[in-house]
C-alpha cells in the first residue's frame, strides 16, 4: 500500500448506510487530506459511530464508496489504521502492559523485540510507564482511556479513527490528549476523531457537522464560525446555525 | 491472515484472565465436584445404578460447565467491545477460533480430567476401559461445547440470556440422550431427536468403554459422529463469530 503518495487518507463518496430499513447515514461525500485532525461532530444518533465502524471495515455500504489511502477499509490496512472504539475495550485481568503487548500482536507486531519496543514507546506516549504493571480494575476511567489510546497507536499507524476518545476526561488529560494528536498530526498522521463536544471541534484541523447521517457542513473551524455571519459567534453558535438551516 | 502468533496470544491471553480470576476458577474446579458428590453419594447403596449412570453423568458435566464458561466468557468479549476492537485488527475467524479452543481446552480438559479422576476414585464408580480413550472422548465433547458456547453468545445480549440456552439446549440433551433412561426404552419419536443429539454418541461411546471395556475401534462410529457435531459446532461458530 502507498501511504507516502498524494492519494487522501479517506475518501468517501455518496455513502449510503441503513440497519435494515432504517436509514443512518444518507450520501456522505468526503476527503479527508493526510497529516490533519479531522473532527466528526454531531448529536448522539448523528451517525458517527457508524461512519467510524464503516471506515474500520466493520460494516458494509448500502451505497456508495469508501476507501482509505485508496483502498477498500478491512484487516489488509489493520497495519497503517489505529482504532480508538467508544468503549474502552480492553481485557480487565489484564494488566496495562499485557493488554498493549496483546493488541500489538494482534495488529501484526510478532517479533518480540520490536514488539517490546513499541508497547514501550505506546507507554511512554500515554504516560502510563509507570503503572505498566497495574491491571486495569486498578486504574482510573481517566487512565483506562489511555491505555485505550496506547493500544490503537502502539503500531504506529498512519491513520487514528477515535470514536469520542475524550468523552468523561477532565480538562487537564483532555488537554493531554490533545498534545498527543497535535503532535501525531506534525509528524504526518491523519486522525479522525468522532466528538460532540464543541471543546474538541476547536482543535481540529478540519471539521465536518454531521446531523441526521449526513455532512450538513465542513470546513476549517474558523470558516464554521464565520458562516453564523455575526463576528462574535462561537463553534456552537455555528453548529446550531447550520442545523436550524438544514432542518 | 492467518498467524500461528495471533492464535498463541489469544490462547495465553484466555488462560492469564481465568487463572487470575481466582472465584471463578474455583468454581471450575468446586462445582463440578460438589455435582458429582451429590450425585455419587445419594447412590451409595445403589451402586449398579450408579456405575450406569456415571459415564452419561460425566460427559454431561462436561458439556454443561465447559458450555456455560465459553458461552458467557465469549459473549463478555462480545458486549464490552474488545471483539469489535479485535476485528479491526488483522485477526482472522480462524486465528479466534483456534485461539479461544486453545485457551478454555487447557481449563476444560483440567475439569474434565478432575470430574472423571473424582468420579472414578472418590464416588469410586467401578469402570473397564482405558482412561486415556475416556479422556479423548471428553476432548471431543470439550470441542463441541467450546464452539457451541461461541455460536450461542451470538444470540445473547447478556450473560442472564445465556443462561436462558441452558434449558434449550442441555435439557433436552440431558433427557434424551440416554442420561436418565436408555435411548432404547424412549417413545419412537424422541428415539429420533436422540439421534440428533451429540450427547447420545458420547455416553454411548463412554458406557461402552467404562461398562463393557470396549477399545477406541469398537466406537469409532460414536467418535466419528461426535467429531462431526464438534466440526459443525466448529462451522457454526466461525460464521457467527465476527457478529457483534
Amino acid at each position: 500500500m502507498d501511504t507516502t503518495s498524494n492519494t487522501p487518507a479517506i475518501s468517501i463518496s455518496g455513502l449510503e448506510f441503513a440497519y435494515g430499513n432504517r436509514p443512518v447515514l444518507k450520501g456522505i461525500d468526503l476527503e479527508i487530506p493526510r497529516g490533519i485532525a479531522f473532527g466528526v461532530l454531531g448529536a448522539n444518533g448523528a451517525g458517527k459511530t457508524t461512519l467510524v465502524r464503516l471506515l474500520i471495515g466493520r460494516l458494509k455500504a448500502t451505497a456508495g464508496s469508501v476507501q482509505i489511502f485508496g483502498q477498500q477499509p478491512g484487516p489488509e490496512l489493520s497495519s497503517s489504521v489505529g482504532y480508538m472504539p467508544q468503549l474502552n475495550a480492553l481485557y480487565e485481568a489484564l494488566s496495562v502492559h499485557e493488554n498493549l503487548d496483546f493488541f500489538a500482536r494482534m495488529l501484526g507486531l510478532s517479533n518480540s523485540e520490536h514488539r517490546a519496543k513499541a508497547v514501550e514507546r505506546a507507554m511512554d506516549l500515554v504516560d502510563l510507564s509507570d503503572r505498566a504493571e497495574s491491571v486495569m480494575n486498578e486504574l482510573s476511567g481517566g487512565m483506562r482511556q489511555r491505555v485505550s489510546l496506547g493500544a490503537a497507536l502502539v503500531h504506529e499507524p498512519d491513520l487514528l479513527l477515535l470514536d469520542e476518545p475524550t468523552v468523561g476526561l477532565d480538562p487537564e488529560l483532555r488537554a493531554t490528549f490533545w498534545q498527543h494528536f497535535k503532535d501525531m498530526t506534525d509528524n504526518g498522521t491523519t486522525i479522525l476523531i468522532s466528538s460532540h463536544t464543541m471543546d474538541d471541534a476547536a482543535h481540529c484541523d478540519t471539521l465536518g457537522f454531521m446531523r441526521d447521517g449526513k455532512f450538513i457542513a465542513t470546513g476549517t473551524p474558523d470558516e464554521l464560525r464565520q458562516s453564523t455571519g455575526k463576528p462574535d459567534s462561537n463553534l456552537e453558535d455555528a453548529f446550531l446555525h447550520l442545523s436550524r438551516a438544514s432542518a | 491472515m492467518m498467524s500461528f502468533d495471533r492464535k498463541l496470544a489469544i490462547a495465553t491471553r484466555i488462560a492469564r484472565e481465568i487463572r487470575r480470576d481466582r472465584r471463578s476458577l474455583a468454581m471450575i474446579i468446586g462445582a463440578p465436584v460438589i455435582v458429582m458428590s451429590l450425585i455419587g453419594f445419594s447412590f451409595q447403596d445403589q451402586k449398579p445404578v450408579l456405575n450406569q449412570a456415571a459415564p452419561a453423568l460425566i460427559a454431561t458435566m462436561v458439556m454443561f460447565f465447559v458450555f456455560v464458561l465459553t458461552g458467557i466468557s465469549f459473549l463478555r468479549e462480545r458486549t464490552q467491545g474488545t471483539l469489535e476492537r479485535l476485528l479491526s485488527t488483522a485477526v482472522s475467524r480462524s486465528d479466534l477460533l483456534i485461539g479461544y479452543l486453545a485457551g478454555f481446552l487447557i481449563f476444560a480438559l483440567i475439569q474434565s480430567i478432575i470430574i472423571l479422576l473424582y468420579t472414578l476414585y472418590v464416588v469410586d464408580v467401578e469402570y473397564s476401559g482405558k482412561i486415556w480413550d475416556i479422556i479423548l472422548i471428553l476432548l471431543v465433547v470439550t470441542i463441541t461445547s467450546v464452539s457451541m458456547g461461541i455460536f450461542v453468545s451470538t444470540f445473547a445480549k447478556n450473560e442472564f440470556q445465556v443462561v436462558q440456552f441452558i434449558p434449550l439446549l442441555l435439557a433436552p440433551q440431558i433427557f434424551l440422550s440416554g442420561v436418565i433412561i436408555p435411548t432404547s426404552q424412549l417413545p419412537g419419536y424422541f428415539q429420533g431427536i436422540s439421534g440428533a443429539l451429540p450427547l447420545t454418541y458420547a455416553n454411548r461411546a463412554l458406557r461402552d468403554i467404562m461398562l463393557r471395556g470396549a477399545s477406541l475401534s469398537d466406537v469409532s462410529l460414536e467418535i466419528g459422529i461426535l467429531a462431526l457435531f464438534a466440526i459443525a459446532m466448529l462451522v457454526a461458530a466461525a460464521v457467527t463469530v465476527r457478529k457483534t
